[in-house]
């Protein structure tokens, strides 16, 4: 990873026991660099039947937004090799398959990313999973081979299945669903 | 129905399309894309394409996408294996311009639940103890978004079964609850529709309860044997369970851990002049002897 990514966590509410926070914002910002990674903002307030700790918010903002770069990049590239460092299960199957169709028709996607705010709204009370709801703003261009066929420019939303690894959160599941889903 | 247009190309590239379309017969004029606004996955259908001529029509969704070419005027078939997984969908028809669409594919009905049930092993009467959290998939793995009734079915070793129902949001149903009285396997049973996953859960003894010891003296010999070593609802704690034996006479203080076997502890002292013993397992303290020893 040729960028560097600085995290910033804001704890706006924090209970004198450590494990109750009931509202925090986690924000992983950007250094300009060619593969920048995209703003995610994490808002983990009334998250239930656990609450989540300070540094799996950090950790969960900061691969959220590896996972944003990874896919964009391998999308645009057509190269699915990285995407085993942020995404597994179905999420990393599925992109799999869509790049190699990609690729067999000549169609690429480049995403241009204006951030995420992600809502953490279920945290299993044995810490093995986490659904969240991203709001993103995304540009997504749709070329075939080197003419752009498509332009779209909405606010997503999707919905994100996170599970931990041994050093870091994947996405497992990551579904783009209706605007106002959630 | 969801209608949009959208033509990227600069000016003099529309105009060149047109005025291409004024020498080339068959070459179509701007297609409309017509698509329904949600789709089930894994259901067939078609978008009628009106205009004429030919074009390319793309399909582009969260794993699959399909390109061809197609002739304006008829229905483009959309085959189930093109939609089975959940997520929003871009339908684009390029002739001279490009049109383009989206829709959204929704989960199938529930046809598979991924069921986690935590512990393994939990002490009886233990309050929030148990947790049970059930992921509900349709047949092509895509989460069940829709609120979903999940019915959590309780069958302890003994008594009467209990459910829980609750429903499922964005998904994930959950439930917390006690551990029952009794030790033994507790089933818990996910089920929603004709889906059903079932776990099994240990319940083992909680602490011991009332422990109480006897001691039988020999000569310089004691034997200290406890009662059955149960919990406070009358389980017997598993055999291996340590139950520590302490003793203090005059040569000082000495403690011996005992495994319990067959349900009770045993262990056999040395007393050296006045002796008091006292007997505990876990956090829970017995009784206390005191003995005169003859030493």
């Amino acid at each position: 990873m040729n960028s560097s990514a600085h995290v910033t966590l804001a704890l706006r509410k924090f209970s004198p026991r450590f494990l109750k926070v009931a509202t925090f914002v986690v924000a992983a910002c950007v250094l300009a660099t060619a593969q920048s990674l995209p703003q995610v903002h994490l808002d983990a307030a009334g998250l239930a039947p656990r609450s989540i700790e300070e540094l799996t918010g950090t950790t969960i903002a900061r691969h959220y937004a590896l996972a944003w770069r990874d896919m964009a990049g391998a999308l645009e590239s057509g190269r699915a090799e990285g995407l085993g460092e942020e995404f597994t299960g179905f999420a990393k199957d599925r992109l799999v398959r869509r790049i190699g169709d990609q690729n067999q028709v000549g169609v690429h996607v480049r995403i241009v990313d204006h951030g995420h705010q992600l809502k953490a709204v279920f945290y299993s009370s044995d810490g093995s999973a986490m659904q969240l709801l991203d709001q993103a703003q995304l540009e997504i261009q749709t070329f075939d081979g080197n003419k752009l066929i498509d332009t779209q420019n909405v606010p997503r939303e999707y919905m994100v299945l996170m599970t931990p690894g041994a050093d870091r959160w994947y996405v497992r599941d990551l579904e783009e669903v209706p605007a106002k889903t959630f | 129905m969801q209608r949009i247009s959208y033509c990227d190309f600069a000016l003099g590239e529309c105009l060149a399309g047109l005025a291409l379309l004024c020498v080339l017969p068959g070459w179509a004029g701007a297609a409309e894309l017509r698509v329904p606004t949600t789709v089930e996955a894994g259901q067939s259908f078609s978008i009628p394409a009106e205009g004429s001529g030919q074009a390319i029509f793309y399909l582009l969704g969260p794993d699959h996408i399909v390109k061809r070419s197609v002739t304006l005027g008829s229905d483009l078939a959309i085959q189930s294996s093109d939609v089975r997984t959940a997520g929003r969908y871009q339908v684009i028809l390029c002739a001279s311009s490009c049109s383009s669409a989206t829709f959204q594919v929704k989960a199938a009905p529930p046809a598979h639940l991924s069921f986690f049930l935590r512990p393994s092993r939990v002490p009886v009467s233990t309050p929030q103890s148990i947790d049970a959290t059930a992921f509900v998939f349709d047949q092509y793995s895509n989460l069940v978004l829709t609120p979903t009734a999940v019915d959590f079915r309780i069958t302890p070793a003994t008594g009467s079964g209990f459910s829980r129902p609750t429903s499922a949001q964005h998904g994930v149903a959950w439930m917390r609850m006690d551990s029952t009285p009794h030790e033994g396997q507790v089933q818990v049973t996910a089920v929603s529709g004709n889906t059903e996953e079932a776990r099994v859960i240990q319940q083992v003894a909680a602490e011991a309860c009332g422990l109480r010891m006897k001691a039988i003296a020999s000569g310089n010999e004691v034997t200290l044997e406890t009662d059955p070593v149960r919990d406070c609802s009358g389980n017997a704690l598993p055999d291996g369970t340590v139950v520590s034996f302490t003793k203090v006479d005059r040569e000082g203080k000495s403690t011996v851990d005992t495994p319990i076997k067959k349900g009770v502890a045993r262990v056999q002292f040395s007393i050296h002049g006045p002796a008091q013993i006292s007997v505990a397992c876990g956090v829970v303290l017995g009784n206390e002897v005191t003995l005169n020893g003859k030493l």
